[in-house]
């Protein structure tokens, strides 16, 4: 490309296009990355001074730039944490990574309302200061004797619980073997029943106090599941 | 930097088991439990208190906001760790992919050039010898 602006009186072939400047002369351009001369006097003028169009410099390349190549988790020292997080099978559980906190914390935040999102979303009046109840305040706080319905209860079961539950019918069944076979078809009849009736609890309830109430229902199958057996095994 | 971590660690699980014990007396309360009531709802407005105070060592903490996804899900927040690991991993191995591929790209486009055009190639590699920086 040879862009040449001329006035057009000045147009021979003796007049140079790069004005007073010898052609010989490579004038290096300032930035150093275009291998063009424009040169700006009487005759302005764009001349391509090198034999590739566009060519431009190769950018400079620090020995220790940071690249795609290098592998990032060796550069970082993330070895020991990837191994860590990443070959060991860990628990997804919320309950596996604070143990100690009572209750079932593996239930999403959204059933509930103690999600964090909506602690975000709406957050809480904040910058009182708080201060501690008075004698008068804490006489609100006089409550009636007695259990709280089962609706209200919190329910502070862990959910290993039901593991150990589980357990022990198998511990049972292991002493007699016709109590397993018994009690497995009874099982395989009542589990779509149990599940519906859960469902139901928990759409009537819709709080996480359900799980005493699962449990009491299974006490009382499991004593009627028994009292059959019992039933049974005369007749055979 | 890590005391300051514990100590909120502590604080927060003392405040919970205060809560969880006035739960219990709650759940089936008896009149002669009144003192520990009350002596618990103190205990618990105190609780704030202390955890209140300690907000101001935590203000340069940044918690990222997928953590929060995972921990509203009942996840471990230690998935989010192996998450970002992985994708890491993979973004990193993905651009090193298409760095090779280019350089190989450039490679046989040389080779090529060089057949087609043997004496303009010989001034390509000349001036880019020359401008290469040491």
């Amino acid at each position: 490309m040879n862009d040449q602006i001329r006035r057009p009186e000045q147009i021979s072939p003796k007049s140079s296009p790069r004005g007073s400047i010898s052609p010989a002369y490579q004038r290096p351009d300032s930035s150093g990355t275009l291998k063009t001369t424009i040169s700006l006097g009487k005759v302005p003028s764009v001349l391509h001074s090198g034999p590739f169009y566009l060519m431009k410099e190769m950018p400079v390349s620090v020995g220790n730039e940071i690249t795609g190549c290098t592998n990032l988790i060796e550069h970082y020292g993330l070895e020991h944490t990837y191994n860590k997080f990443c070959n060991k099978k860990g628990k997804e559980e919320l309950s596996s990574f604070l143990p100690h906190l009572p209750g079932c914390i593996d239930t999403p935040g959204m059933q509930d309302n103690s999600s964090l999102h909506s602690l975000i979303e709406k957050p809480p009046i904040t910058g009182k200061e708080i201060n501690s109840l008075s004698n008068t305040a804490l006489t609100s706080f006089r409550l009636h004797p007695g259990p709280l319905p089962e609706q209200y209860r919190f329910m502070s079961q862990m959910p290993t619980k039901k593991k150990h539950k589980h357990k022990r019918k198998r511990e049972s069944g292991t002493n007699g073997a016709l109590q397993e076979t018994t009690d497995n078809p009874a099982d395989s009849h009542e589990k779509p029943a149990k599940h519906k009736k859960t469902g139901k609890a928990e759409d009537n309830t819709k709080e996480p106090s359900g799980g005493k109430k699962e449990s009491g229902r299974r006490k009382k199958k499991n004593k009627k599941k028994k009292v059959k057996d019992k039933d049974e095994e005369p007749q055979s | 930097m890590a005391d300051r971590f514990e100590n909120l660690e502590e604080q927060l699980e003392r405040f919970i088991e205060n809560t969880r014990q006035l739960g219990i007396i709650v759940s089936d309360f008896q009149p002669q439990g009144q003192n520990a009531l009350n002596q618990k709802l103190q205990t618990m407005v105190q609780g704030m208190q202390e955890i209140d105070k300690m907000k101001g060592q935590m203000q340069d903490v940044h918690v990222p906001l997928e953590v929060f996804e995972y921990i509203d899900q009942g996840k471990n927040p230690n998935l989010y760790t192996k998450h970002c690991l992985e994708k890491a991993l993979g973004k990193n191995e993905q651009v090193k992919g298409k760095i090779d591929a280019f350089k190989k790209f450039k490679a046989l486009l040389v080779l090529e050039l060089s057949d087609v055009f043997p004496k303009e190639m010989a001034n390509y590699r000349a001036m880019r010898g020359d401008d290469r920086p040491a």
